[in-house]
């Protein structure tokens, strides 16, 4: 038996601290109910507490945003990488949390218990970004996604809620024994799991080794279900369309990135393996940006829009995978920034919008312009910076991407990401205009402040990265090369 | 005296104004004044920097440098030459009579003028910038506030209008995206900065094809033939300032661009595909004059018209030689001030009868007099005759023309004859006779409506008379580029 010294312990701090939030807003709530049975109300405490106990994480975080470390002999890796994911995955979970404060208890009356799952899928993302031993991978991705299946079917009385979270559990089932059976492979192959011996192994052997690159093959599929990519994606509209919106928030960012920020881990030990990476995840990009872009055209329901189009953008979050260097992966790490801040910025409006007038509709939003200006502007905004208009964070991130891409010599996959940047312009353009310009009720929308308050940090994030993102992309490249070592 | 960050003034007086309507614009009134103001000190400010700019001097002047982002050494440089000085005072002319002919606007004027002066920051940002990642932002900020411009406050099949013009900018600017970072790899320096660029000397097959790759990206912009659908569409939707921005400044950066990431950065790539560009701008003059006269709807036959007339623009840009290229800029700035005022008489028509039918209109002569001589002087100005801007520019690039290829020349003057043919057409309906029922009851434009028609048709008159100093400014930039071209 190896011995762990108890010192280790302190870098988990955040992890920790999030740990046990969750388990204080269940026993909490037992000792002060969130939900007033004489009344029917849900009270909003178990939100703010969470969303502090957030935030306490992310400052447990900072100090650590500089250092390198193996911790418990090889499983757990601590570095500017791990730490960037981390304060990504506590912020976006404090901002979905402050916009759904009044949204949760339009669906259920165990508040509390929401918020607790909420917090331990985003603990799972936190270790997967730290993680460095593949049974160490599996756990923290089943800690991911086991919340996320009771998340998704949350809202018992709406059968389109049980039905997403029924066919999400059967896409974690299947991604999931596909990821087994590929670390399993690979396990048998090389006889270790930590990912830097396996990537020792790969570098000494000079041939591809078949059960390595089957087992390889299934892993990478495994993720590629988790970050959305074609051509595993034909879970995502239904269970993005199904689930709670404030639910569907965190899994069109959060969810996401802690897949990449899985597969980055991985990848790079696997990049001795004379495979062209390259090519594959070029390839995958390619596919994901227009079948994406394609399914987002003819959609109907904002959410399931933004579905594909969450698919699509996972293609051009690919296309920084694909490029491969110490460049690709900053410019991925800001595209999940950019990301990140511009579809929870949509989603805010989206989960105003539907507390207000109860419909996810594209065509309700029409004279959105004229019940409430501030919120027509901020959704055009979050839209057009996912379009890759310049002021917003989205167009900065394209262009690093593609530079990245071109860098790498992925001419192709440019010329590919930027015709459908083009398409994609088509169906955000075409929110905006119903928003402007078709004629709808124009009673004022009344606008919950909690939401509002999400919506103008995430705003402010888009024009900040848009029009100043130098220190952004500092950090970013930071990260990346702690990745390669550096 | 240079020290002062003027060129900063002329691009951020309207995204200051903008935000200044954003914030204090409620009312009919506020949003104008601001606009107005932005607008005035963007105009003086360019006009000095015209007048003041050293005519002997080569390369950039009134250079500003601050660093945006080092990561991808993209700094925020500005600067003009000969060729952009003459861009900003048609940008801020047409900027500063564009708010004046919107001044009866009544729907929403907070976000109209607020869009109006973010769309002309965009454009101020390109003829100003030195970096070309500021260039391609610049342009791409601009193409927004125009979707949203027309797609608002538009006319005429306004919402597949303006989505057929952003998909169309948006395609042209996919391609510049690809010419960009292709580039600055190329190049290698960690630098976006053009003047670095410039000096790199590019391998033939790269030039060749990414040549090629800015020719589409700027030339859907400019626009050159067959990508010019969405323009006369564009032109018809828009509201009138907007037309006036349009047709008048933003057709104008893709020959700006042209000229400063095609010509000088690819000379190579540019004698690979300068006959074939010379071929698309005989056609555009020709087809585009042949449209032109077609048309039944006033604001068809001026879209049109800009097709006609940028093919100069185009057939310039291929001759390369030192007449043939100024004569482009100098057609640049002709048509623009040109086809402004074209736009802005036709809005007061429209305003006042409903009807912009040629067949409706007739006998505008008898009611209003002073919309009718700005009308003949504009005419003037597309049929290039003398003592007008566009007999100067037309000129230039005919004499580099004749030089080259008569036979080009011959075929491109098949384009002189139908604009004749279509300009008097339209004069005589529109002008003469008697006032038909829509025209009977109109009458003169009032003083603020006059006044910027009078600064377009004067300015037309007198760069037609006086055109030494925009010659020489033109000139003195164009040059190297000549050398170059030429190979030395």
């Amino acid at each position: 038996m190896i011995l762990v010294p108890a010192s280790e312990y302190a870098y988990l701090l955040p992890e920790i601290i999030v740990a046990l939030l969750g388990v204080l807003l269940i026993v909490a709530d037992l000792i002060w109910p969130a939900y007033d049975e004489a009344t029917g109300r849900s009270k909003t405490w178990p939100a703010y507490l969470a969303i502090v106990g957030l935030i306490a994480a992310a400052v447990a975080v900072v100090p650590l945003a500089s250092v390198s470390k193996t911790l418990f002999n090889g499983i757990i890796q601590i570095d500017p990488l791990a730490a960037f994911f981390k304060l990504l995955f506590l912020g976006i979970g404090v901002l979905v949390i402050l916009m759904s404060v009044n949204a949760v208890p339009k669906f259920t009356r165990w508040t509390a218990e929401f918020y607790a799952l909420m917090v331990w899928t985003i603990l799972g993302s936190m270790l997967l970004a730290s993680a460095a031993e593949l049974f160490t991978i599996f756990l923290s991705l089943q800690l991911t996604s086991l919340p996320l299946i009771v998340l998704v079917g949350y809202a018992k009385r709406d059968p389109r809620s049980g039905e997403a979270a029924l066919k999400y559990l059967l896409l974690v089932l299947v991604s999931t024994s596909v990821l087994l059976y590929g670390m399993s492979l690979i396990y048998g192959a090389l006889g270790t799991s930590t990912l830097s011996e396996i990537g020792a192994a790969l570098a000494r052997e000079k041939t591809i080794n078949p059960i390595v690159a089957m087992g390889l093959v299934l892993l990478l599929t495994g993720f590629a279900f988790k970050i959305t990519a074609a051509p595993f994606h034909y879970w995502v509209p239904d269970a993005y369309e199904g689930a709670p919106t404030p639910v569907t928030a965190f899994m069109s960012v959060g969810s996401k990135f802690a897949g990449f920020a899985l597969a980055l881990r991985v990848i790079v030990a696997a990049e001795a393996v004379p495979l062209n990476w390259h090519l594959i995840f070029g390839v995958i990009a390619a596919i994901s940006m227009t079948l994406g872009n394609l399914g987002a055209i003819r959609q109907k329901n904002i959410k399931r829009m933004l579905a594909y189009s969450g698919i699509a953008q996972a293609g051009y979050l690919l296309v920084g995978v694909a490029a491969f260097s110490s460049w690709g992966i900053a410019s991925l790490l800001f595209y999940t920034l950019a990301y990140g801040a511009a579809n929870l910025a949509a989603f805010a409006v989206v989960i105003i919008v539907a507390n207000a007038i109860k419909s996810e509709q594209i065509a309700d939003y029409a004279g959105l312009s004229k019940r409430n200006p501030l919120l027509a502007l901020a959704l055009t905004i979050g839209l057009l910076s996912l379009a890759g208009f310049p002021l917003m964070a989205g167009f900065m991130a394209k262009f690093y991407v593609f530079l990245s891409a071109a860098q790498a010599g992925l001419i192709w996959l440019v010329a590919i990401g930027v015709i459908n940047s083009v398409i994609s312009a088509y169906y955000y353009l075409r929110v905006a205009f119903v928003m402007y310009v078709s004629e709808g009720p124009a009673e004022p929308m009344k606008i919950d402040p909690q939401a509002a308050l999400a919506l103008c940090v995430a705003i402010a994030g888009v024009l900040f990265l848009g029009i100043i993102p130098q220190a952004a992309m500092v950090a970013a490249a930071r990260a990346a090369a702690s990745l390669f070592g550096g | 005296m240079t020290n002062l960050p003027v060129l900063a003034i002329i691009v951020l007086a309207p995204v200051v104004g903008a935000l200044l309507i954003m914030a204090f614009g409620r009312g009919q009134i506020a949003p104008k004044a601001i606009a107005l103001v932005a607008g005035t000190v963007s105009l003086t400010t360019s006009l000095w920097v015209f007048a003041v700019y050293d005519r002997a001097a080569a390369g950039y002047q009134f250079v500003t440098s601050v660093p945006w982002i080092p990561s991808i050494g993209v700094s925020f440089t500005l600067g003009v030459d000969g060729i952009s000085a003459p861009m900003l005072v048609l940008t801020s002319l047409i900027l500063f009579t564009g708010v004046l002919v919107s001044w009866n606007v009544t729907e929403r004027p907070r976000e109209y003028f607020a869009l109006l002066l973010l769309l002309v920051t965009g454009v101020f940002g390109v003829f100003a910038a030195v970096d070309a990642f500021l260039l391609f932002f610049s342009y791409e900020m601009a193409v927004l506030p125009m979707y949203l411009l027309i797609a608002i406050w538009g006319s005429t099949r306004k919402d597949y209008s303006a989505m057929k013009l952003t998909l169309f900018l948006f395609a042209g600017s996919a391609m510049l995206i690809l010419v960009l970072v292709l580039t600055y790899w190329a190049v290698g320096a960690n630098t976006f900065d053009m003047r670095i660029w410039a000096s790199h000397s590019f391998g033939a097959v790269f030039q060749k094809w990414v040549f090629l790759l800015t020719l589409i990206g700027f030339g859907t912009l400019i626009p050159i033939f067959p990508l010019h659908t969405w323009s006369p569409d564009g032109h018809v939707a828009a509201p009138t300032a907007v037309s006036m921005l349009h047709a008048g400044v933003l057709l104008k950066i893709g020959a700006y661009g042209l000229i400063r990431l095609g010509l000088v950065m690819f000379p190579l790539g540019w004698a690979d595909w300068r006959m074939a560009l010379a071929l698309i701008g005989v056609i555009n003059v020709v087809y585009g004059a042949f449209c032109a006269m077609s048309q039944t709807d006033l604001k068809y036959v001026i879209g049109y018209s800009s097709v006609s007339h940028m093919g100069y623009v185009i057939l310039g840009l291929a001759m390369g030689d030192r007449f043939a290229l100024t004569g482009a800029v100098f057609q640049m700035f002709a048509h623009g001030i040109m086809t402004g005022l074209f736009f802005a008489l036709i809005g007061f028509i429209y305003e006042q009868t409903h009807t912009r039918v040629i067949a409706d209109i007739t006998g505008l002569m008898r009611r209003t007099p002073l919309v009718a001589a700005c009308f003949v002087i504009a005419g003037a100005s597309s049929m290039g005759l003398p003592s007008t801007a566009g007999f100067v520019a037309e000129l230039l690039v005919y004499v580099g023309l004749v030089i080259q290829s008569p036979w080009l020349a011959a075929a491109a003057f098949i384009g002189v004859v139908v604009t004749a043919a279509y300009v008097l057409r339209m004069l005589s309906r529109i002008l003469l006779g008697e006032p038909s029922a829509a025209v009977a009851p109109i009458h003169d434009a009032p003083p603020l409506r006059f006044v910027p028609m009078a600064i377009l048709a004067g300015t037309i008159m007198l760069v037609g008379i006086l055109p030494a100093s925009l010659y020489t400014i033109i000139t003195g930039s164009v040059m190297p580029i000549v050398t170059k071209l030429a190979g030395g």
